[in-house]
């Protein structure tokens, strides 16, 4: 899991919000499942910007993974503004399940 | 700081306002076959074509099989063309057209009234499956991308239209001769370019792309899919060829062992999915939903003892032809619905009711919308009741056939109650 961040202190506060946002179907939190890309903080500005993807660009669940993702990091930084950008530049796949989430699906 | 290459939002699904009726119908349709099934035993004994059994087979393949379908690929495509659907309007006009024509024809065949209600059904229903071919032709063309299972699902959906084109060109022929021979004797060929043509390229279509995503594989094989897609088609256009130009009758063993080799590979690509699966776990709408691909095997080889008695005998074996063509409805093509509609409509409904509420523990998980318990008694129900039903058309066995309709109705009891119970879902009250 190689998440992009321009500040690891708080990147590591925003993936312990974020690992509260799980995916309905799958049932593991979008951080292990490798949705996660990059986050980086703009201190200056208070903008929390984030870039995430979805298991597929039209996947149903979309618009709820992203609204729950935006409210969890919103909650945590809460003076900040939160800015969420889906990208599927790399498209997800399997390889960028964490080990935690690995293990989790192969209960 | 952040890469170009993004989006702010995820690109709206199609309405659940859409897709909803389509499942409602299809269930309803599933229990009014069941009763008339339970209802027409006697016919089993007699031949298939049979007004009772016409009716049955069209509440299935249209009311059921078809409007499920349609309802689910609104959803879907989406999620297979990576682009949005064209037109919710045509959507909803499928939708009330096919759902106009299906009991007109139904109500048809089994008063046997092939005047008014037979034209006008077709009429409705050709017209409602057009304007489904329209929406998912435009809606492909204004995707970027190209892949095999968009091709199988276009594909599928032209069979589809031949299909229903035929079955009204059929039933024209009933009162005024437009075909060389009577309508029976296209039965065949309506009947397999709706079975292979629409329902086995679109299930295969739509299933390699599903059933890798649900078990979370690594497994993909464009290559064997674009060797199946092909060996289903060319198998039917010989089909079709043999059909009009029979020459040798053994040559009816080639669409046939193309057909077997096309489903084999099929189970084959689940069998590596399921084998490279992340998910270990497997739940019970998947296992019936896998159970139904293999199950498919089953009548496809009955198809080569049917085919083999036409041809050594010269006279059909109606109870064959009965067992076949119900492992096929109420086999294959249930079983995979029965599986597929509780992996698919929970999410719908779960969107609908929870989109805007934050998925962190507050909310149910879509698969907690209907009841697990329910779901297991009508997989066990419908085992039952499809076995008992077989048996009893094999032996000729009044009261296994009614035991077996009445297990399947309980089967679309249950079923009915677990849909209406998603539907119906709303958050509840602390």
């Amino acid at each position: 899991m190689n998440i992009i961040s321009n500040n690891n202190e708080k990147c590591d506060l925003a993936l312990n919000a974020l690992r509260n946002v799980i995916d309905p179907e799958i049932g593991l939190n979008i951080v292990d499942l490798g949705l996660v890309y990059q986050l980086d903080f703009d201190d200056e500005q208070q903008i929390v910007y984030c870039r995430m993807t979805l298991t597929t660009q039209f996947c149903p669940m979309g618009e709820s993974i992203t609204e729950s993702a935006k409210s969890a990091l919103q909650q945590c930084f809460l003076d900040c503004r939160i800015e969420l950008n889906l990208s599927f530049e790399p498209v997800w796949n399997q390889s960028l399940i964490s080990e935690e989430g690995k293990r989790f699906l192969n209960q | 700081m952040i890469a170009q290459t993004t989006s702010n939002s995820p690109v709206a699904n199609t309405s659940y306002k859409v897709v909803l009726p389509f499942y409602v119908y299809a269930a309803v349709a599933f229990l009014v076959a069941t009763i008339l099934l339970l209802s027409s035993t006697k016919a089993f004994h007699i031949h298939y074509f049979h007004p009772q059994l016409l009716a049955i087979t069209h509440i299935m393949a249209l009311g059921w099989g078809t409007m499920i379908i349609l309802g689910a690929s609104h959803q879907l495509i989406p999620v297979l063309i990576e682009s949005g659907l064209y037109s919710n309007k045509l959507a909803y006009a499928s939708f009330v057209l096919t759902g106009i024509g299906v009991p007109l024809l139904a109500y048809a065949f089994y008063t046997f009234d092939m005047g008014d209600p037979a034209k006008w059904g077709g009429r409705f229903v050709v017209i409602g499956i057009l304007t489904y071919l329209i929406n998912v032709a435009k809606s492909m063309a204004r995707s970027k991308t190209e892949n095999v299972h968009a091709t199988f699902v276009f594909t599928a959906t032209v069979w589809l239209f031949i299909t229903v084109l035929l079955g009204l060109v059929q039933v024209y022929n009933f009162t005024a001769p437009l075909l060389q021979e009577d309508s029976l004797h296209y039965l065949a060929l309506h009947a397999h370019s709706g079975i292979l043509g629409w329902f086995l390229l679109l299930i295969i279509g739509v299933g390699s792309r599903l059933i890798p995503m649900f078990l979370i594989s690594k497994y993909t094989n464009d290559r064997l899919l674009w060797l199946v897609y092909y060996l289903i088609n060319i198998s039917l256009l010989s089909f079709v060829m043999i059909f009009y130009f029979p020459s040798e009758k053994n040559l009816i063993f080639l669409p046939i062992a193309g057909v077997i080799l096309s489903i084999s590979l099929f189970v084959y690509y689940c069998y590596k999915a399921y084998q490279q699966r992340i998910r270990r776990q497997v739940d019970e709408q998947m296992k019936l939903s896998l159970l139904s691909i293999v199950m498919l095997l089953l009548p496809m080889l009955l198809l080569v003892a049917v085919v083999s008695f036409i041809i050594n005998s010269d006279t059909e074996n109606i109870v064959l032809i009965n067992v076949y063509g119900f492992l096929i409805f109420f086999g294959w093509l249930t079983a995979i619905i029965l599986g597929m509609t509780f992996k698919t409509l929970p999410f719908i409904v779960w969107n609908k009711v929870y989109h805007v509420q934050a998925t962190q523990g507050q909310t149910p998980n879509p698969k907690d919308l209907f009841d697990d318990k329910i779901f297991k008694i009508m997989s066990i129900a419908f085992i039952a009741g499809l076995l008992l039903f077989v048996a009893g058309i094999l032996a000729a066995i009044a009261l296994m056939l009614q035991a077996g309709a009445i297990l399947l109705l309980v089967t679309a009891i249950l079923y009915n109650f677990n849909v209406l119970k998603v539907v119906f879902h709303k958050i509840p009250k602390l």
